[in-house]
């Protein structure tokens, strides 16, 4: 109920504490490496031409994806769209591509430039580029992509909020700082590009990890307060949530900006942790040597983690003795670091 | 051919066709959903900037709610709105509204100590989450209810034409599916249409790349009247480069949690438009700008497309950034939001006329055709409002089809149908022109003399060059590939024909309604007319293409103009 202005100083500190780019590592030397559209535009100037190859492909013909090039000149503040658009319009190309609100808010223009996810509506263009389909989704016709399995998996996530308690009625009461988390989430516009740049998506099978994309989903349910849907056994079997090696590439390309490691995969590993402990050895094991050791013994770990099931993977465990990637030695005798009073405390503080 | 059945066919995926859906099913109904687009990622709903309060909630005064009913009637519908609909509308969204979508989740921005975050103006507002992105949060929960009930949904589909059986009454619909070039039929006992208001019918505008307006061009050919088609809206502070974030705006009303507001300077640098001296109960929503920057045009020191800028150069940045998303263009482009500014643009906007209805029930005047939100011309499509219409639709529907089993269509209509559309699919001849270029020309005529400021001689100048290009370019028409998957510039040509009917329909309303009101500008006649013309502006299609027009005067049961005659630009609102 208040339209405050943001008047002393303390609250301002309070408020800019807010917007996570100003604390984003993302940003710092954004102007000095070129990396904002105006910067990178500084590279081009009107009339330039832009050499663009474009990797096409149609499933309902083609065996095989191909590259086409195509020169495009350089007009004012031009982005990856404008360069398509031109594609399209001007050297009428049939070229497929997906687009519909031009301005970061409908998230359908996601694709690869140069090897890097974008959204095309955002992305300043480059004298040289190669655009490419995002990956781990199907390509349909050129830069388009069947966005439908992305969608069934988030679908069978549940991505609504399941009230433990009736609603209490308009406004309810709580603070934005109990929804600051789940409030970054909010910003996803599903666009796809953390999802196609993420590794372990990409190893396919090898292991059940849903993405970041549909975990940003859920984590907008599960960190709001007021839902009180159990999702720890959701998270853990269906989302395969412990399998992301938290590398940052899905928060590095996220358009909207969302701490998606930090911010919401990291919030949601603690809370299916805290609710099924039991179920999770490999993180039990990690704690447990820790608390004795000070760091992490690969060997340990491991033996800790899959106990007898070690056996069935013997040769591996061979493999790695040799190339000295796991120690027995160090793992019998090895002494705790120095100073295990920070550990304590540390283990003491989170407790 | 595939023929498919639906209780309901709804028609467009934004925030009136997914509530419409919603209701249906909550009673009972079985609606399919079909969107041109993605449902709640395609369209004019995701840009909803901030959310307007009605009533008495969230510490609004009796006086703020009747601020509120005076913003919409008179500054946001310059009059041409039932006024009873504004009230019932208004009640709905303080009773219902706000508490459902968050029951459903939806966040309003509360501050630290649990405070809703306003907009501190008579009218005010709120945003979900942040303000300038509130149509995103907003249309993803609409399209997780759609998949959560269950409600079949078929996206990247184009209905094509309205189907109608022996009495006239519309019966199910003809799609168009983008992604396997499949034509199929859908038999229904009614349909709803809610495929919006913002279209992309001028070379700067802030429809979205698929918004042909398809919704006027069916409705008109199955014989439903249309009404204040001439009343185009204008973003007067749209970014103008790059060239496609058109629909990019710097928004000038004040910033949430904060009087402060974007502001406008002229080509000489001098400011002519800042919300909060100009207009400082924030009531314009975008008309005030514009009669100022027409004056700016007019005195030449800025044009339609450009030179003259906009931005918080007055604002300390950590303003703009704490509750609005406005900031980020200004990032992205390098510039500073707290020193600079950035060059802007006129872009067309939305129609605050288009399909007549009877808003008690959102029926058109042809019989099984029901429409929501801002394709119907009762008022300007809030997304408030266009949530309030697909609740009424839903309801008069659901009341419909109980009496009413599946009709069939005659044996002509379908195939015909298949044929008109298969033969765009033609391959592009030596002489041929590809659709894309047809609907680049289209716009390009409706900027250049249906634009911000017209005149008789111009929009008949405009009209013969719409029939040049009916004549002799659309026979040429053709396609640089013949695939069926994906194929845009199939789309493209079907698109075309509608961009064609309805720019020809909204100029013809445009000579007919002989005065100038709010953004409705005509040089040739530059007063506002209340005597003659607070009125209908209905167009009658009659067989054999022709049309002709009758006016209906309002009810002014709550709110008056208070003056017969005046010029336009001298109105304050």
């Amino acid at each position: 109920m208040s339209s405050i202005a943001l008047a002393s100083k303390e609250k301002r500190n309070e408020r800019t504490d807010l917007p996570v780019r100003r604390r984003d590592a993302r940003r710092i030397g954004q102007v000095e490496n070129h990396d904002t559209l105006a910067a990178k535009l500084n590279n081009l100037k009107d009339g330039d031409t832009i050499s663009v190859r474009v990797k096409r492909f149609d499933s309902s013909r083609d065996a095989e994806a191909h590259f086409e090039s195509f020169a495009v000149p350089y007009s004012k503040w031009m982005r990856v769209l404008d360069v398509l658009i031109y594609i399209s319009d001007e050297l009428e190309s049939d070229l497929s591509y997906r687009w519909y609100c031009g301005s970061k808010m409908c998230g359908t223009c996601a694709m690869r430039v140069n090897g890097r996810e974008v959204l095309a509506c955002w992305a300043a263009a480059e004298p040289e580029m190669t655009i490419e389909p995002l990956r781990n989704v199907p390509v349909v016709r050129d830069l388009t992509v069947d966005r439908q399995p992305y969608e069934q998996l988030v679908l069978s996530l549940t991505p609504w909020l399941e009230r433990g308690s009736p609603y209490p009625g308009f406004p309810e009461p709580f603070t934005h700082k109990e929804m600051k988390l789940a409030s970054k989430a909010l910003d996803c516009i599903s666009c796809l590009a953390c999802y196609s740049a993420c590794p372990v998506v990409g190893l396919g099978d090898v292991t059940n990890f849903a993405g970041p994309a549909p975990l940003v989903q859920v984590g907008q349910m599960a960190l709001d307060r007021r839902d009180s849907m159990d999702r720890a056994r959701d998270l853990i079997e269906r989302a395969g949530i412990f399998s992301c090696v938290s590398c940052y590439r899905c928060e590095e390309v996220c358009p909207a900006e969302i701490p998606i490691v930090s911010g919401v995969i990291e919030p949601l590993k603690a809370l299916a942790y805290k609710r099924l402990p039991e179920e999770l050895p490999h993180q039990n094991a990690f704690l447990k040597i820790i608390r004795r050791r000070g760091r992490i013994d690969p060997s340990e770990l491991v033996m800790r983690a899959q106990g007898l099931l070690l056996l069935r993977s013997l040769g591996r465990a061979i493999r790695l003795l040799l190339r000295g990637k796991i120690d027995p030695i160090r793992t019998l005798f090895g002494r705790p670091i120095q100073d295990m009073g920070h550990i304590r405390r540390m283990f003491h503080f989170f407790k | 051919m595939k023929q498919l059945k639906a209780e309901v066919i709804v028609i467009g995926g934004g925030a009136a066709g997914t509530y419409a859906a919603i209701c249906l099913s909550r009673l009972g109904v079985a609606p399919l959903l079909i969107s041109k687009g993605f449902v709640g990622k395609s369209g004019a709903s995701i840009f909803a900037g901030n959310l307007v309060l009605s009533g008495r909630i969230v510490g609004n005064t009796e006086e703020n709610a009747r601020d509120t009913a005076e913003f919409l009637i008179k500054y946001h519908n310059q009059f041409l709105i039932d006024q009873e609909y504004a009230k019932r509308c208004a009640q709905w969204i303080a009773e219902i509204y706000y508490p459902e979508l968050e029951e459903a989740g939806l966040y309003f921005r509360r501050d630290n100590q649990g405070n809703v975050v306003t907009s501190p103006g008579r009218i005010r507002s709120v945003a979900a989450n942040v303000q300038g992105n509130s149509g995103i949060p907003f249309m993803d929960l609409r399209r997780k209810q759609i998949l959560k009930a269950g409600v079949p949904v078929m996206e990247e589909v184009a209905v094509t034409a309205l189907l109608q059986d022996e009495t006239g009454a519309v019966c199910g619909v003809v799609a168009f599916d983008l992604s396997s070039g499949e034509i199929f039929c859908v038999l229904a006992k009614a349909v709803v249409l809610a495929t919006g208001y913002s279209d992309r019918l001028h070379s700067r505008s802030t429809g979205t790349r698929e918004m042909s307006a398809d919704g006027i061009a069916m409705a008109y050919r199955v014989g439903a009247e249309l009404v204040n088609l001439e009343m185009q809206w204008w973003h007067t502070n749209d970014v103008r480069f790059p060239a496609n974030w058109q629909r990019m705006q710097v928004y000038p009303n004040p910033m949430l949690g904060s009087w402060k507001s974007a502001r406008m300077v002229n080509a000489d640098g001098e400011v002519f438009f800042n919300q909060q001296e100009d207009d400082p109960m924030a009531y314009g929503p975008y008309t005030v700008q514009l009669k100022r920057l027409v004056k700016q045009v007019r005195a030449g020191k800025a044009r339609y497309d450009g030179n003259y800028y906009a931005g918080f150069d007055h604002v300390d940045p950590a303003e703009v950034e704490a509750y609005t998303s406005y900031a980020k263009l200004f990032k992205q482009l390098g510039l500073d939001v707290g020193s600079q500014l950035v060059e802007t643009a006129v872009s067309a906007h939305y129609r605050q006329g288009g399909v007549l209805v009877d808003p008690a029930t959102m029926a058109s005047t042809v019989a099984g055709l029901f429409v929501a939100g801002g394709i119907g011309g009762h008022s300007n499509g809030l997304i408030g409002l266009v949530t309030y219409d697909g609740k009424v639709a839903a309801e008069s529907v659901a009341r419909y089809v109980e009496s009413k089993t599946y009709s069939s269509v005659s044996d002509e209509s379908v195939p015909a149908e298949r044929e008109r559309l298969e033969a765009l699919l033609q391959p592009l001849g030596a002489e041929g022109v590809p659709p894309i270029r047809i609907k680049k020309m289209i716009r390009e005529v409706m900027w250049e003399d249906v634009g911000v400021e017209k005149n008789a001689a111009g929009m008949t100048r405009a009209l013969e060059a719409l029939d040049r290009i009916r004549a002799e370019l659309i026979p040429k028409m053709g396609l640089r590939s013949l695939t069926r998957c994906f194929n845009h510039a199939w789309a493209d040509a079907i698109d075309v024909l509608n961009m064609l009917d309805t720019c020809a329909l909204t100029i013809h309303s445009a000579l007919n309604r002989k005065e100038s009101r709010g953004p409705f500008i005509r040089t040739d006649y530059p007063d506002m007319d209340n005597e003659n013309w607070l009125a209908q502006n209905v167009l009658i299609p009659k067989p054999g293409g022709a049309f002709a027009f009758r006016t209906q005067p309002y009810d002014l049961p709550y709110l008056r103009p208070g003056f017969s005659r005046k010029d336009n630009l001298s109105v304050e609102w």
